[in-house]
């Protein structure tokens, strides 16, 4: 299985996912799944600026990103899959089953959102999708780093 | 301008774990938002600045560049989800390209050259070009930044994308391990200048196996722990051998 990481990370590509997963994984590629960014041409020109020269990226819409998941299962290039936000992972689930691990990788503060541990807060509707989700059988931890420990979900209600 | 340049110098003074460089950019980019039309007493320039103000992170050097661009932003009338958006999509690239640039490419490539020309030369001839050297490229980027994201706006990615960057990137990318190659040789043999053989041979098999055993244990020991871990063993071993 070659869709080496599914993230849920507010600060989309960043240090840590690039440098921290993306080596630890020998990740080649990111795909970016947030559905405002695939519609704006300056954003998704920023957010190329941050890839390193020897990764390549890809920008999709969850709807686009939930047809790809069984080619880049297949593909031979490691691939990590960046989504912004709890709502975009749980709707890439639904659409594509073959989603089995999810990442918790960053979600800062916003209205309504309560601190589950340093990096994840959640608003407890949030949590309940992601239980949801984990009922279902798909394995939610949170793991900034990868030297860190996983943390399962049962751990951040 | 030039206040806005001035005032990225201390870009980093209210820096704290919630905001961290928010506060300090939006201080810097206060100047560039005075003449937004209808001045200080329009909701858009108090606005503006409550939003920067939030979290906002970046490299030092490359805070203006995002003031710059953040405050063209809203001279150009762009709608606030827009600008937030922007913000935060700046994080990650600003701070990439700038730790690439600076901390793996040009700091260790000026403080190898000052290395060198302090052995070559002499010592404040090395301090003295280690400096200027880097202080060179540091406000030079500083500067190029803020005029960059002042000029682009929105297109800020045109120019960290730019030529100018990319040649930054690739050559620090190769001076600054040749560079460091050179040093290390070079200042060793300055520091062993007044041993002999069996002190320079013993120095060497030191320096080998601290790098030997830092690769085999720095991931699962972190490199804090393992340098506890060596001053530990020095110590025993000095009272040992007493």
């Amino acid at each position: 299985m070659t869709l080496s990481l599914v993230r849920v990370d507010d600060r989309l590509i960043h240090g840590q996912v690039v440098v921290g997963w993306g080596q630890a994984l020998g990740a080649r590629q990111l795909v970016l799944v947030d559905d405002e960014v695939f519609a704006n041409q300056w954003e998704r020109d920023i957010y190329r600026v941050g890839v390193p020269l020897d990764m390549t990226i890809e920008f999709a819409s969850v709807e686009q990103a939930a047809r790809r998941v069984p080619d880049w299962d297949a593909s031979s290039r490691r691939t990590i899959v960046v989504l912004g936000d709890v709502a975009a992972a749980v709707r890439l689930c639904e659409l594509a089953p073959e989603v089995k691990r999810v990442n918790l990788g960053g979600i800062h503060p916003a209205p309504g959102r309560r601190q589950r541990l340093p990096y994840v807060f959640m608003t407890d509707s949030e949590a309940g999708a992601l239980a949801a989700l984990a009922a279902r059988g798909v394995e939610i931890t949170a793991q900034d780093v990868p030297t860190a420990r996983p943390v399962p979900l049962q751990e951040l209600t | 301008m030039l206040a806005t340049w001035a005032r990225t110098l201390i870009v980093q003074a209210s820096w704290n774990y919630d905001r961290m460089v928010g506060i300090g950019v939006a201080y810097a980019m206060e100047p560039l938002l005075r003449d937004l039309p209808g001045g200080r007493a329009n909701g858009r320039y108090a606005g503006a600045l409550k939003r920067v103000a939030g979290f906002f992170n970046a490299h030092p050097y490359l805070t203006g560049m995002a003031a710059g661009a953040l405050a063209r932003v809203e001279h150009d009338g762009v709608p606030e989800p827009q600008a937030d958006r922007l913000r935060r999509a700046l994080i990650g690239p600003l701070g990439s390209v700038g730790d690439q640039l600076i901390w793996a490419g040009w700091l260790p490539l000026s403080v190898a050259v000052g290395l060198i020309v302090a052995v070559l030369a002499s010592v404040p001839a090395g301090v003295v070009s280690f400096l200027v050297l880097y202080n060179a490229v540091h406000l030079g980027l500083r500067s190029w930044g803020l005029a960059a994201g002042w000029r682009a706006g929105i297109a800020v990615a045109g120019e960290l994308a730019g030529r100018l960057m990319h040649a930054g990137l690739r050559f620090g990318a190769a001076a600054a391990p040749f560079a460091v190659g050179v040093a290390i040789p070079l200042v060793a043999s300055w520091l062993l200048r007044e041993f002999g053989g069996s002190e320079r041979l013993g120095a060497a098999i030191v320096g080998v196996l601290g790098l030997v055993v830092t690769r085999l244990l720095v991931p699962p020991l972190s490199g804090v722990r393992l340098g506890l871990l060596f001053l530990g063993t020095a110590v025993v071993a000095g009272w040992l051998w007493q």
